[in-house]
């Protein structure tokens, strides 16, 4: 990642000035150290950019749609395609590709292995922020999903957290069971202060297990006035999907009607919110995937179950931030904690559980064989089990945007942004005009706590961060972090993608894209509908220079192997009817439930 | 969707009807079964067909079953065949079922004390041991089954997905129809050559997960029988008091194919009288046994069971071995069959 910026050649040589020593930033602390702000890093994983109700979702989560009219919401806020990715340039402040991140260390091409920044684990490249706020007064505290490094020295308690409760690993077992999605380390590694946890806790659920060590972590350290950074990073909503047991039919049949039904609700809540125009393009439903009410009702309810559960892990999570909050408010610290909450990429539409489990005969079945592989239509959801919801439901989650994680395209990297606390003006506002990026949550923080990002840590050298602070954006004094010159690039399995203003390049990997540059206006066509290449090919010329010029700036690789170099084999084809094909002969004007009486000749549920 | 249509269908096959039986001879060892009452898809129709083989040996004390007596000291062995259709429909926008059972067989008996006069067949003298037998077809029955509380008409598939019973409680009303082969002269009959029947109340608690493999359940069923006189009982009349009846299963899962149950059975009442005389003690007789039951296709399952009476007064050993086959079928899933695999 890259941000072009003027500001950015100014900052660094002052920057430079205020930190030449530990000893001169300690003092700034010290002076600081009863304005400073609590951070509440707030990160859910997967989860997609409509679901939130201030979003426009169904999904019940009032926890933080109050928290979004105590503060604000941003529409134009970007994370990378993948979680460990994202987390990286979150912790990092800068781009994945000089983190360590240039590609998921699962999924590293040969010709990348061994090159800088593609180390597969936050690298010694960068110092994350906790470090900076650990050593400059804060207490660090995470708990959840890590990611980031499997060893010592990668590990959080080493990267800077002094309490964490974390799993290593990107994702499995929400429950005590504790299987890990990859067959080649069959358990999550857990951790807890830094030390291996070799058993969790027979009543553990990850999200409120993470809650709780995160209330406890704050009340443990309150025996000083440090404020204190905590980084809440859930599972959730994460395959699989699984809830305990009075959880797991909050939502039932309420998707009952179908993908498109839902999908076109949220897009009408969407735009009567402002978070879409009314004139702007949405994406089609994708083109591989059947219209809802091509399909059975019982069909629909079997599909709907799944996005059951997904909501149902919403609201979980939601309620779970609620006790957090309680508690901070108990305590009398929520009005001094700044808290952010994001999404780490885009819904989940990829079938991760069949990768996981790969072919028959092979150690990925044979991990699923002893771990999930229950599927029962009322098992989903519990111990054992492995569900996920797919692109039908993926795509309602990222209305109205095209695509899923692992792609650039919208649906892969837009993620909804709530920033609220002290210092944030504006509150129950939607800022349209902000072009945000993961990488300036860390500058972010440490704008927020007085501290200056240092050239050395440790004695190492360390990049500078690229994210810009929203600290001026939050107080009301700008619109934007970004001057209309900024741009910002993504790179990630092959597919690469630009955007300065509110155009876009992006290069993906077939049937998504063209495996060449295409053009969008993204304040026109959101949904990525229209490739403008040939209507304006010299502003394509300019963003693929850009792209050239992040190539170089982030040592950017190309991998020679993609997970995604076969998914228009792997995907299925196009569906035969479309919207407007074949062309309606008065069929439809039947109501639904009359269409399928007539077809049953009994009730309207007969199929 | 394969394996989720095999699920859809998995609750249809395992809704029994409810088998009952009625044949001469010492018949109240034989209970309805377990998950008798679990509900099927409307629509779903059920043949089964099961093979029970009764073993008795008595006492001095002198016993009466529903339709017959116990003979003092006597081994008695049954061989019955019973043949059974349902087919699970909405009544009352309730689930129901309607079964019919149609029974036949032999009942041999060997008694070596003495008979007391009022039982002694014409050709026998009292106080001798006597030996006889009777074969050929018992009184068929019908019953009809409707859901009182617990869960909705199941009459499509997304009703059957939705479906995740806790409590139910059904009621079962069954009638026995007096046309099974009866020789008035003979102690030993296949019919009973009287009215009767039996109101259930069938109730059952679901437990864990409602999803092939997982389910369990507890399932009680208090019933009462009911006669009408045998006005010709070795050219008597015979008349019995209610029969009092508590059936109790605990299923459970073992696979998605495979489940287990332990059964109870326990009766009480039917006091005798002939012409207006009571003879012999008050029934009182608890069988405990266990069930397995394995389905083998989608349509196709096949059980057996055993039971024999480990408490009550009586003084009598009984044994009950059941083997049954059900075949269970629905319209819309054969016809997706037909559709899938191009037959």
């Amino acid at each position: 990642m890259n941000i072009k910026s003027k500001n950015l050649s100014f900052n660094f040589p002052l920057a430079t000035m205020l930190t030449l020593t530990l000893t001169t930033a300690t003092m700034q602390v010290n002076a600081q150290t009863q304005s400073r702000p609590n951070i509440l890093l707030i990160v859910a994983d997967d989860m997609g950019y409509s679901d939130l109700g201030s979003y426009g979702g169904e999904i019940n989560t009032p926890v933080l749609d109050q928290l979004a009219q105590q503060g604000m919401r941003y529409t134009d806020f970007y994370v990378s395609p993948t979680c460990s990715v994202t987390r990286s340039m979150l912790l990092s402040g800068t781009d994945n590709h000089v983190a360590g991140l240039g590609n998921m260390g699962e999924l590293n091409a040969p010709n990348q292995v061994g090159n800088p920044g593609y180390e597969g684990v936050l690298n010694k490249r960068v110092a994350s922020v906790a470090e900076l706020l650990q050593d400059n007064g804060y207490h660090t505290y995470m708990t959840g999903k890590w990611h980031l490094g499997l060893k010592p020295d990668q590990i959080p308690h080493a990267r800077g957290f002094e309490r964490d409760f974390s799993t290593l690993v990107g994702g499995g077992d929400h429950f005590d069971d504790g299987w890990n999605v990859e067959w080649q380390i069959p358990k999550m590694p857990y951790t807890e202060d830094g030390r291996p946890i070799k058993k969790l806790p027979k009543d553990f659920y990850s999200t409120r297990t993470y809650t709780d060590k995160t209330i406890q972590f704050i009340e443990e350290g309150r025996k000083d006035s440090k404020p204190f950074l905590a980084y809440m990073a859930f599972t959730a909503p994460h395959g699989p999907l699984q809830l305990p047991d009075d959880w797991l039919r909050r939502y039932k049949n309420r998707y009952d009607e179908g993908w498109d039904g839902i999908r076109l609700q949220r897009l009408a809540r969407m735009q009567k919110m402002g978070i879409v125009d009314k004139d702007a393009n949405s994406a089609d439903r994708l083109f591989f995937l059947p219209r809802s009410t091509a399909f059975t009702p019982a069909v629909r309810v079997m599909q709907g179950r799944k996005m059951e559960l997904y909501a149902g892990m919403v609201e979980y999570m939601d309620e779970q931030i609620g006790r957090v909050f309680d508690y901070l408010k108990e305590i009398d610290e929520y009005d001094k904690t700044v808290v952010i909450f994001i999404s780490d990429n885009g819904a989940e539409g990829n079938d991760l559980r069949a990768m996981v489990a790969g072919q028959v005969g092979s150690f990925g079945f044979l991990h699923a064989m002893n771990n999930f592989a229950e599927n029962g239509h009322n098992s989903l959801g519990r111990k054992g089990t492995y569900a996920e919801y797919g692109p039908l439901w993926a795509q309602v989650s990222m209305t109205p945007f095209r695509a899923y994680k692992g792609w650039v395209a919208e649906g892969g990297i837009r993620s909804p942004l709530i920033v609220s606390g002290p210092g944030v003006k504006g509150a129950g506002g939607l800022n349209k005009k902000a072009i945000l990026h993961v990488m300036d949550i860390a500058p972010t923080i440490l704008e927020l706590a007085g501290i200056q990002h240092p050239d050395t840590y440790k004695g190492r050298e360390i990049e500078p961060m690229q994210g810009k602070s929203w600290v001026g954006m939050l107080n009301g004094s700008t619109q934007s972090p970004r001057s209309p010159g900024d741009w910002l690039g993504w790179e990630l399995f092959g597919n690469r993608a630009i955007r300065q203003g509110d155009w876009k390049i992006s290069w993906l990997y077939e049937p998504f894209g063209t495996e060449d540059w295409q053009l969008f206006n993204l304040a026109e066509d959101p949904g990525e509908q229209y490739d403008l290449t040939d209507k304006f090919p010299k502003k394509r010329e300019e963003l693929i220079a850009l792209w050239d010029e992040y190539v170089e700036t982030n040592g950017v690789i190309i991998g020679a192997r993609s997970p995604f170099e076969q998914a228009s084999k792997q995907l299925p084809n196009r569906v035969p009817e479309f919207d407007d094909y074949p062309p309606v002969r008065g069929i439809e004007a039947v109501p639904y439930k009359k269409l399928i009486e007539l077809m049953g000749g009994g009730s309207e549920d007969k199929e | 969707m394969k394996s989720t249509n095999r699920h859809i269908l998995i609750p249809a096959v395992l809704s029994t009807m409810a088998v009952f039986l009625s044949f001469s001879g010492k018949a109240l060892a034989v209970d309805d079964g377990a998950r008798a009452y679990w509900k099927a898809r409307d629509g779903t129709t059920i043949v089964s067909l099961q093979y029970l083989n009764l073993n008795m040996q008595a006492s001095d004390a002198k016993q009466f079953a529903p339709n017959q007596y116990i003979y003092p000291n006597a081994d008695t062995e049954a061989n019955i065949m019973v043949a059974s259709w349902a087919r699970h429909m909405t009544l009352l926008n309730r689930p129901s079922s309607l079964s019919v059972n149609l029974v036949a067989g032999s009942v041999d008996v060997d008694a070596s004390g003495s008979l007391d006069g009022q039982f002694v067949p014409p050709g026998q003298t009292a106080g001798t041991a006597f030996s006889q037998s009777s074969s050929g077809y018992a009184d068929p029955s019908v019953q009809i089954d409707i859901n009182l509380a617990g869960t909705t008409p199941l009459r499509s598939t997304v009703d059957l997905l939705n479906y995740e019973p806790t409590w139910t409680v059904d009621a079962a009303v069954m009638l026995g129809v007096p046309i099974g082969e009866y020789d008035e002269d003979k102690l030993v009959n296949m019919g009973l050559n009287r009215w009767y029947g039996r109101l259930a109340l069938p109730i059952k608690y679901h437990f864990g997960v409602f999803s092939p493999g997982y389910m369990s359940s507890f399932e009680i069923t208090p019933s009462v029988w009911i006669f009408t006189e045998n006005d010709d009982f070795l050219g008597q009349e015979l008349e019995n008091d209610p029969l009092w009846q508590i059936e109790a299963h605990l299923t459970q899962d073992f696979t998605p194919t495979f489940f287990g149950s332990l059964d109870l059975l326990y009766r009480s009442g039917f006091q005798s009288e002939i012409d207006g005389v009571e003879v012999g003690d008050d029934v009182d007789i608890g069988d405990f046994g266990f069930t397995l039951n394995f389905q083998s296709t989608d349509n196709l399952m096949i059980r057996t069971s055993y039971s024999s009476n480990v408490f009550g007064d009586n003084d009598i050993d009984n044994s009950l071995l059941r083997i049954q086959f059900v075949y269970a079928w629905h319209p819309l899933t054969e016809n997706s069959k037909k559709l899938r695999t191009g037959h």
